[in-house]
């Protein structure tokens, strides 16, 4: 790799250079090398549908759309229907983003409004901390320490309510457990959250002075402010948080595999074992040498790709289209 | 490797060309990263072999063999199957392992159901489980002859967690009953009428069941369906669909766990695994209409006396009619091919077999909450080895 | 206390009193009790896990490599066959998913300028980032384990595909940051672009690049649910990352959260704190990267 001594032009950086035969070989090698790493994220997102969409199929050939749909899950039986775990996997994000959206709105404005600059700094940090603990650390503690004290809290709440007409179906209930669909819940918010108040701050922080400073000048108290000029503009951008947070509760093992109780069951009642997409997978893929039941759970792994695909796709178009505008006006 | 690249580049064309650049502390980043990388790979990529493994083929590598437990037989076994067996079995490893220090065994503890599994895969040499193969898994073995050796014996717990109740009795319809919801909440009328004196608290019933394919829940539910008949309408097998408010746990471990975290749990756990946790017991009604607490010896005064089939295969649950019986009490197998591929493995299995059921295998039991195989049965397992041939 | 009259309307300066002040001052507490709220199970872990592992924790605890029976009180044997196989297996996912993450960073802010298949990678490694662990790991088992067998390396693999999207984006975003008066100025001097990406441009945004690495390696090493299916959790050490089942701090952790015995799960807790002290220390590290030799941040 030598340096062109000439007078002549230089190189120019910009849009891909058509490849001259000017160019050193080694240039283009890096070039080559540098696409390549890019195509590998296009090459295994293929693979991972292709190979594992390959390896599930004589579950839908042995079952049928209505064998996989079906409710019934009963491996000695070779019923495999997949709905009690998608139920498990929808209604613990459903819990999961209805307790972290406030939460993480709360802390995101909080380090944007309230919050002096220089205090910002320790609690991003302690954000980050909550990021950083494993999701298997997280199980442990909700398995062992968690869940016990939490079964009689919920006993309380479950006596309490009994005879109450919407509440009890809800929080009431026979067979209550410290393990469950509402403590997996809780866990994944905690885990949702740090990623949903980080992306709530970028988008609130896209909000334009001028349109704060306007509502102050009107005599807007902070909240009025936030309510009038910040929400606004960031509501749609705040959902794509949200809807981010939705897909990474979704896809969240571990620590709901310790938690949930699994017990394959579609019931109102939160306080009750249930069941997920992810954890039967976690839990069952070691006794899966049958083909069917095997295939079974590699489908379902598909359900969940194709589920977060596109809660992803759709939270990265929304959050993007916000930052767009906001930046735009 | 590209960080080489980078680096080599970033250290050719440093100081002269790019004066301004902040350079220090890069170069000897990269240095140092590119140093580590290559140790890292050295580590990695480095001979020294595996200890030991639980996925590897069934076929083991070693010398040839002179007498079946001649100490110069050396090599790899590996088994997988029940979590009854697995704390003997970790036991008996090590305590062989100083017997015969060139043989290596591995043991699993998947389940019953996945440790036949295995075996049919090829990809264990012997498989632990409580229960014989089922009809409906008779075809994976393609015809091949399969040798039960038994290795233990011992009671099938319901363990309970209920502060305040130290001594609970329990009858196999009340049972029954508990585990199909029927009965919901401790302070029972049923249960109270077999526990007078026992003050039982209002708490709600939490189920602890198996969430894998396990032989002592194959045990416990034929328990119920020879005790109850009809009663009992789950069924028996290594799989259960339980109850929808059950939790269900993993391996004998799992469902102890469960059972000591929770307030008002009962599970079904063997004796050793209930022992060890520090769970407490029921007593169960047996045949005779007496109440038995769970132990070593009413184990093996359940095992005494069973039918024992030519193939050893026996059957203790719900068998004996001694009043001092424990009526839930089953047995463990390990299973091998009678025809193994080639001699070494026969000479490692032989070697390893002939310790647990010999005297020094079966003295490890007591001490770990396991009732010991009565003597005609051992006998008649010794002799049973000499079947294994290549 | 003025009130400016315009034309139409009065605009009223005084201070906003009763209800409004009420409710924005109902609203600031709104926001630090969701601090709290959120601080709150922090803590709860961190004192339990640190109380409970620090106990458990010891020089033999760190290196001994024979995993103990469960029933086995905490003293007995080790968890060091578990630090090795993590710090071998996430060691050689780094390995792997940095230098390609890098390169595709430079790719997408560099080469790719609007060119489509520049703008479909950038998007599909966002949208990889969110994919979850588990199906990584299901992924590796199809097309690793089921043709060569549980070991290591599967695991690294599964590892590496979590990490690559990661690394990918967090320098694309490094990148970007990076002026482009130095890359032209570079140029100007006659340079070829893969002279001035490796010497000019990666070199500016360095500090970035490595502290999103060990974040991104902080993230692999905690993860357990890829695990499972590559490397297949055995109990005793095995230095060979090529063959063989292998083990791993998180897994050993997912492995004794549903055991009984008081020492396995004292095993867990330490176990728990030893994977936490490595994220943190990673954190930290990247922390201090980025304070000393990121030239440009947002």
């Amino acid at each position: 790799m030598s340096i062109t001594a000439k007078a002549g032009p230089a190189i120019p950086a910009g849009p891909a250079h058509p490849l001259s035969q000017r160019r050193p070989l080694g240039d283009r090698g890096f070039q080559i090398l540098a696409l390549s790493a890019g195509l590998l994220v296009l090459v295994i997102l293929v693979l991972i549908a292709v190979s594992m969409t390959s390896q599930s199929t004589t579950w839908f050939t042995t079952e049928g759309w209505s064998g996989v749909f079906s409710t019934d899950w009963d491996p000695a039986h070779n019923i495999y229907g997949a709905v009690p775990f998608i139920y498990g996997t929808l209604i613990t994000s459903a819990i999961a983003i209805i307790i972290a959206f406030p939460v993480s709105v709360g802390i995101a404005l909080l380090l944007t409004e309230v919050v002096p600059r220089r205090w910002s700094r320790p609690i991003v940090y302690v954000i980050d901390l909550l990021a950083v603990v494993p999701s298997v650390v997280w199980g442990l503690w909700g398995i062992l320490i968690l869940a016990p004290w939490l079964q009689s809290i919920y006993q309380s709440i479950a006596s309490g309510l009994t005879g109450v007409p919407v509440l009890s179906t809800f929080f009431g209930g026979q067979g209550i457990s410290g393990a469950s669909f509402f403590t997996a819940g809780l866990i994944l918010a905690v885990m949702i959250t740090p990623i949903v108040t980080s992306l709530s701050r970028e988008v609130i922080a896209t909000v334009p002075v001028i349109d704060r400073e306007g509502a102050y000048a009107l005599g807007a108290t902070r909240w009025e402010m936030i309510q009038g000029a910040v929400w606004p503009h960031s509501q749609s951008g705040i959902v794509g948080a949200v809807l981010l947070g939705l897909g990474r509760a979704m896809g969240e093992t571990i620590a709901v595999a310790l938690v949930i109780g699994s017990s394959p069951t579609i019931t109102t009642h939160l306080f009750t074992t249930g069941y997920s997409m992810p954890s039967v997978i976690a839990n069952q893929f070691g006794e899966a040498t049958v083909g069917v039941f095997r295939a079974a759970l590699i489908g379902m792994g598909v359900l969940l790709f194709v589920l977060t695909i596109i809660i992803n796709l759709s939270a990265r178009a929304i959050v993007g289209r916000s930052v767009r505008r906001a930046g735009g006006e | 490797m590209a960080i080489g690249l980078i680096a080599a580049c970033m250290k050719r064309y440093t100081h002269k060309e790019n004066p301004d650049m902040h350079l220090r502390g890069r170069k000897h980043v990269a240095a140092v990263g590119g140093a580590v990388a290559v140790a890292l790979l050295a580590a990695a990529c480095s001979s020294s072999s595996s200890s030991s493994s639980s996925s590897s083929s069934a076929a083991a590598s070693s010398a040839p063999a002179a007498a079946s437990s001649s100490p110069s037989v050396s090599g790899k076994i590996n088994g997988a199957g029940s979590t009854f067996q697995l704390t003997f079995q970790q036991a008996a490893i090590s305590a062989f392992k100083s017997t015969d220090p060139n043989i290596t065994v591995n043991y699993d503890g998947v389940g019953s159901g996945s440790g036949r599994a295995d075996l049919y895969a090829g990809t264990v040499n012997y498989a632990g489980s409580d229960s014989t193969i089922p009809t409906t898994e008779q075809p994976k073995l393609n015809g091949k002859k399969v040798l039960y050796f038994p290795v233990l014996i011992g009671p099938i717990t319901l363990a309970y967690n209920l502060p305040g109740v130290s001594s609970l009795k329990l009858t196999p319809t009340l049972i029954s009953e508990i585990f199909q919801a029927k009965i919901t909440t401790w302070n029972n009328s049923a249960i109270a009428a077999v526990n007078p004196g026992v003050s039982l608290p209002s708490t709600p019933i939490t189920l602890a069941v198996r969430s894998d394919s396990s032989g002592t829940t194959q045990n416990f539910t034929l328990f119920l369906q020879d005790a109850v008949g009809s009663a009992w309408t789950l069924g028996s097998s290594s799989t259960i669909k339980w109850p929808s408010t059950a939790r269900a746990a993993s391996g004998n471990g799992g469902v102890a766990q469960a059972v000591k975290s929770t307030t008002g749990a009962i599970g079904y756990v063997d004796y050793s695994t209930a022992e060890a946790s520090g769970l407490t017991a029921a007593s169960i009604e047996n045949k005779a209409g007496q109440f038995v607490a769970p132990s070593i010896t009413a184990a093996s005064t359940a095992a005494a006396g069973v039918t024992i089939a030519s193939n050893l295969t026996f059957h203790a649950v719900w068998d004996s009619t001694d009043p001092t019986a424990y009526p839930i009490t089953y047995q463990t197998w390990d299973i091998v091919y009678a025809v193994q591929p080639n001699a070494t493995d026969v000479s490692l299995l032989k070697a390893y077999l002939g310790f647990v059921l010999g005297s020094t295998g079966q003295a490890l039991l007591e001490p770990l909450h396991y009732a010991p195989l009565p003597s005609n049965l051992d006998s008649m397992a010794v002799a049973q080895l000499s079947q294994i041939t290549s | 206390m003025m009130a400016i009259t315009t034309d139409q309307q009065t605009v009223d300066l005084r201070e906003p009193g009763g209800w409004r002040r009420t409710k924005n001052q109902l609203a600031t507490v709104g926001m630090w009790v969701a601090f709290v709220v959120m601080l709150v199970p922090l803590g709860f872990v961190l004192v339990t896990v640190v109380s409970k592992g620090a106990s458990a924790i010891s020089w033999q605890f760190l290196t001994n490599g024979t995993l103990p029976v469960n029933v086995l009180p905490v003293n007995y044997g080790g968890m060091g066959a578990a630090v090795l196989g993590t710090l071998e297996i996430t060691g050689f996912a780094a390995l792997m998913a940095i230098p390609l993450g890098v390169l595709g960073g430079i790719y997408i802010n560099e080469y790719g300028g609007n060119h489509v298949l520049a703008r479909v990678i950038n998007f599909f490694a966002d949208v990889m980032t969110g994919v979850p662990s588990i199906i990584m790991g299901l992924f590796i088992f199809t097309i690793w384990v089921l043709h060569f067998g549980y070991s290591g390396l599967a695991g690294s693999f599964a590892l590496g595909c979590l990490m690559l999207p990661i690394v990918i984006r967090s320098t694309y975003e490094m990148l970007k940051l990076v002026p482009d008066s130095l890359r032209e100025a570079s140029y100007a001097l006659g340079a070829t672009k893969s002279r001035v990406t490796v010497t000019v441009t990666l070199p500016a945004a360095i500090g970035g690049i490595v502290s999103g690495s060990l974040l991104a390696v902080a993230r692999a090493a905690g993860e357990t649910a890829p695990l499972l299916f590559t490397i297949l959790t055995v109990t005793s050490t095995n230095t060979n990352l090529f063959s063989g089942a292998n083990t791993a701090l998180s897994a050993q952790i997912f492995a004794n959260a549903t055991q009984p015995y008081t020492g396995a799960q004292a095993r867990a807790w330490g176990a728990a704190l030893t994977l936490i002290a490595i994220a943190f220390i990673l954190m930290i590290v990247a922390r201090l990267v980025t304070a000393r030799f990121a030239r440009y941040s947002e």
